[in-house]
């Protein structure tokens, strides 16, 4: 018996904390992100541009400060989004922690793919994520 | 006066200004704000909300009230000068704060010449030290 009421209180109180550990930032929902430049399609002789991050609805914000409607860029390059987990750090997600707005890239020839990512104060994505729609870019 | 005598006595005002004339928050020395859209010169539709973009490299964007280095807010003037570099930046109709975090608003101006410029502010909405600050594009709406 009082084995069965610790079972039941342990699943209620796991049950409970679940949805909290888990709620993720919410986001506006007309908030929209894109490249503003480069264009899809667009050219890159020498493989060297600046990508220019737009944020409509929304405001940009450095990591690590948890305020409504906000959150820091990511720039994916030539890689998938994973919507549901925290957005990792490497060379294919560039984390733009400081408040950036625009990015510096050099690529090799090819072609790459370029999609933007919002992170909240903990590099999670919001609810709904928050993402630019995903261009594709050539460097000769 | 002409644009170049403008561009003299701003420059004589920038070599001559007592250094404490700026803001406490500094600024990166290479930090670049520009009006991404509209370009100088444009001509725009009267009575049709335009986009505005703020550009900023080397530097980020933080709302209001949050301290971070190397950030801070946009604030949009319009049919203005600069205000003083070492008082907070105004708020009225010729000021436009964006302390969310914004990096693009819409805007809607009368017929006629309108100049555009971006300046940054801190935390406390005063400009950097030294003072970031676009060049100022002039539009017509008409």
């Amino acid at each position: 018996m009082f084995r069965e009421i610790t079972f039941a209180a342990l699943a209620t109180a796991s049950l409970s904390v679940a949805p909290a550990a888990t709620a993720a930032t919410p986001s506006p929902p007309n908030a929209e992100a894109y490249i503003i430049w480069p264009p899809d399609g667009a050219v890159i002789a020498g493989g060297k541009l600046w990508v220019r991050m737009g944020l409509r609805n929304m405001g940009v914000c450095p990591k690590g400060v948890d305020l409504p409607n906000v959150g820091h860029h990511h720039l994916l390059i030539d890689t998938e989004l994973a919507p549901d987990a925290q957005i990792p750090s490497d060379r294919n997600h560039l984390h733009f922690g400081a408040g950036e707005t625009e990015a510096r890239l050099e690529l090799p020839p090819g072609k790459h793919t370029l999609q933007m990512f919002l992170g909240d104060h903990d590099h999670m994505p919001h609810d709904p994520p928050v993402h630019s729609r995903k261009i594709t870019i050539t460097v000769p | 006066m002409d644009k170049r005598m403008y561009q003299l006595v701003a420059a004589a005002v920038l070599l001559f200004a007592d250094p404490a004339l700026a803001g406490p928050t500094e600024a990166p020395h290479d930090a670049y704000l520009y009006i991404g859209w509209p370009n100088d010169g444009q001509v725009l539709p009267a009575g049709k909300p335009f986009r505005v973009w703020f550009g900023l490299r080397n530097m980020g964007v933080a709302p209001k009230d949050v301290k971070f280095p190397n950030t801070g807010h946009h604030h949009l003037l319009i049919d203005t000068e600069l205000p003083p570099a070492d008082e907070g930046i105004p708020s009225d109709r010729k000021h436009l704060h964006f302390g969310s975090g914004e990096t693009e608003t819409m805007v809607e101006l009368p017929p006629g010449r309108h100049t555009l410029q971006l300046l940054m502010g801190d935390d406390k909405h005063i400009p950097h030290n030294p003072p970031v600050s676009s060049r100022k594009v002039t539009i017509t709406i008409r």
